[in-house]
């Protein structure tokens, strides 16, 4: 199982108090509370994390995307691809990803993918995702053709990649009369694509039916193996066979010398699944946005929302790992066992988890805990 | 007379249709909440006039519509509507996003109605307020800013006083998304509508709430700047709902306006 190390770019530099007046960390939150000193430095730090990531042995760095919420300030993610493409050297970069529904012009993102492959010798992974509604407010895209514009994104993202220029896309929602890219990727016929998956069936099925890698993002284990079902019917349909190559899983996770140090640690997990998830259902879900299918699998993914679970309750339902080096490659090693996963994704800095901390959990998961999930 | 219900075949779409009355007739076109149905109000107007109030496409029980983007587009179905059940020349009444529906129908073709009657229709930016972003709150909270006070609401029992069975919240969700799919973006307006409105010479009857939360009076004030043949009234005490808040006062002021029954 290989193992990716990922960090949202949290910019949590505000009195608590204050987020606590509005109804959302997100979309709400007024900007005037962003502290442009501290994420000057903060950017800095997170990448040298990601740096030292591809040092210590992680076999991916994934990276994302979102916007107006101090929870993630990676506002671009092809962005900080290409800083990561030319600044390490040796792990895959997994963009998991861009939000193709709020893209409005797909070949420049096609040409952006490319370069970012080009610089970085072929290590883009690239994920592509449906995004959550508070992208949708932002970019003021129509929510009600959040799939539609999901897939026809993605189509003409691949006919860039896979077919000659100059060709005419005339399309439902993108009208390019001269497409014709002068930069590919240098991987062929086109980097991996990986899709993220946390309630809706249908983007399972399709994502089972093309064969891209496809990753539930914090949902229990019986969800997960549900949507791999859901997967798995996608794959079935075109009769291809599914392997472990195919599925990712995310989680939370740090590691450091003692259990006490890494519960201490992992604590600072829960502000990303309470107070950052904390909004109106309106925010998330906007009307339009998911199917029927897709509200109803929610409701059951989600019984009960992350933001109302302990830290406790978080670490008992395997949200969040955080213990030694040996404890935390035995729960890893759980997680292949239970769900058959190719491809562990490790949300493994948050909130105000210092940087020492940062950097010693990422020493150990390369010392330790990588050599032996790579043989599970 | 007792209204009946009945689904037109418009350009294979099935659209669902409360006709009833007697008199001229007057198409009813109705905003994103959906088609109330047989209203109060609707009632009292039908005694003078032959009210057709059909659902949008995409709303209620009417066939979808997924290939519209804009209200544009709505309003020339109703105009299709208009030819296609036979109405001749009627008169055109449309609340909210049926008032916006109907100002362009009225932009469009003029000739193909009578006289106008706009109630707190969006279709222009306001000039210094805002429009509320009906789509950022929940069902339950945007009721609250829709009324001005719901104790004053007469049907406000047979409306809203009961929690809504599956196939009502169904609807109602299906009225939300084909309301968000017509109105995104621009969101409520269309910069183009204040060029061609002064096209609109037919006489023209604009009602506000004076308390309208929704969508602010000054755009009425606009409307009645560019349409050269309208007069704008105000009723106090009134948010959103002018139909549903003050039912009796409101049909007085259509019957008022449309003249009775001067044309059977």
């Amino acid at each position: 199982m290989k193992l990716y190390y990922f960090s949202e770019m949290p910019h949590h530099e505000f009195p608590d108090e204050e987020g606590d007046k509005y109804p959302s960390l997100r979309l709400e939150f007024p900007n005037r509370f962003f502290d442009r000193e501290k994420a000057a430095a903060n950017y800095r730090r997170y990448l040298t994390e990601y740096e030292f990531a591809d040092q210590a042995g992680f076999d991916g760095l994934m990276i994302n995307e979102h916007h107006s919420t101090p929870s993630c300030v990676n506002v671009g993610v092809n962005m900080t691809a290409a800083v990561l493409a030319r600044t390490t050297r040796r792990a895959k970069i997994l963009l998991l990803g861009n939000i193709l529904p709020i893209e409005d012009n797909p070949v420049r993102m096609a040409e952006q993918l490319a370069m970012a492959d080009l610089i970085s010798g072929g290590r883009v992974l690239s994920g592509f995702v449906r995004g959550v509604g508070v992208e949708t407010w932002w970019s003021n895209t129509n929510p009600v053709h959040n799939r539609e514009r999901f897939e026809e994104c993605h189509d003409l993202i691949l006919k860039c990649w896979t077919e000659p220029g100059p060709f005419r896309w005339e399309g439902r929602h993108y009208h390019f009369r001269h497409v014709n890219p002068w930069c590919l990727p240098l991987q062929k016929p086109h980097p991996p694509i990986w899709i993220p998956g946390t309630a809706s069936p249908e983007t399972a099925v399709w994502a089972g039916r093309r064969g891209y890698t496809y990753v539930p993002f914090l949902v229990p284990f019986e969800i997960a193996r549900e949507l791999f079902d859901y997967y798995r019917q996608g794959a079935a349909e075109v009769g291809r066979t599914v392997t472990a190559d195919n599925l990712g899983f995310l989680i939370c996770a740090v590691t450091a010398e003692t259990k006490a140090k890494a519960i201490e640690a992992g604590r600072h997990f829960v502000w990303r699944m309470g107070p950052t998830l904390r909004a109106p259902t309106e925010y998330f879900a906007p009307v339009g946005m998911r199917s029927r299918a897709g509200t109803q699998f929610a409701l059951r993914a989600r019984p009960r929302s992350l933001a109302t679970m302990s830290y406790q309750e978080l670490l008992d339902g395997q949200f969040i790992v955080a213990g030694t080096p040996d404890e935390v490659i035995d729960r890893f090693a759980r997680v292949q066992r239970e769900l058959g996963v190719g491809h562990l994704l490790l949300e493994a800095q948050e909130s105000r988890m210092d940087h020492p901390t940062t950097m010693r959990s990422i020493e150990l998961m390369g010392a330790k805990v990588i050599p032996a999930v790579a043989a599970l | 007379m007792r209204p009946r219900e009945e689904t037109i075949s418009i350009g294979g779409i099935g659209v669902h249709t409360w006709i009833g009355g007697q008199g001229d007739p007057l198409l009813v076109l109705h905003g994103a909440g959906g088609n109330r149905g047989w209203t109060r109000w609707l009632a009292q107007v039908a005694e003078r006039f032959t009210v057709w109030a059909p659902t949008h496409p995409g709303f209620g029980r009417s066939g979808d519509a997924d290939w519209m983007d804009g209200i544009d587009d709505l309003a020339r179905f109703h105009l299709w509507f208009i030819d296609a059940a036979g109405l001749g020349r009627p008169h055109l009444l449309g609340h909210s996003i049926g008032g916006w529906t109907a100002a362009e129908m009225a932009t469009m073709s003029p000739g193909s109605i009578a006289r106008l009657v706009l109630v707190a229709p969006v279709g222009l930016k306001p000039e210094t307020g805002e429009i509320l972003d009906v789509f950022y709150y929940s069902p339950p909270q945007l009721l609250t800013m829709t009324v001005h006070d719901p104790k004053t609401v007469p049907e406000w029992d047979e409306l809203y006083g009961r929690a809504p069975t599956p196939a009502e919240i169904e609807i109602a969700t299906r009225n939300r998304e084909m309301a968000a799919r017509l109105t995104w973006k621009p969101y409520m307006h269309n910069p183009r509508l204040a060029h061609v409105l002064p096209r609109v010479a037919n006489p023209t009857l604009i009602v506000w709430g004076r308390e309208d939360r929704v969508v602010p009076v000054e755009c009425g004030e606009q409307y009645r700047r560019h349409l050269p043949n309208a007069r704008l009234t105000v009723l106090e005490r009134c948010g959103h709902l002018p139909p549903i808040e003050h039912p009796d006062a409101f049909a007085r002021l259509v019957l008022g306006f449309l003249g009775g029954d001067t044309r059977r």
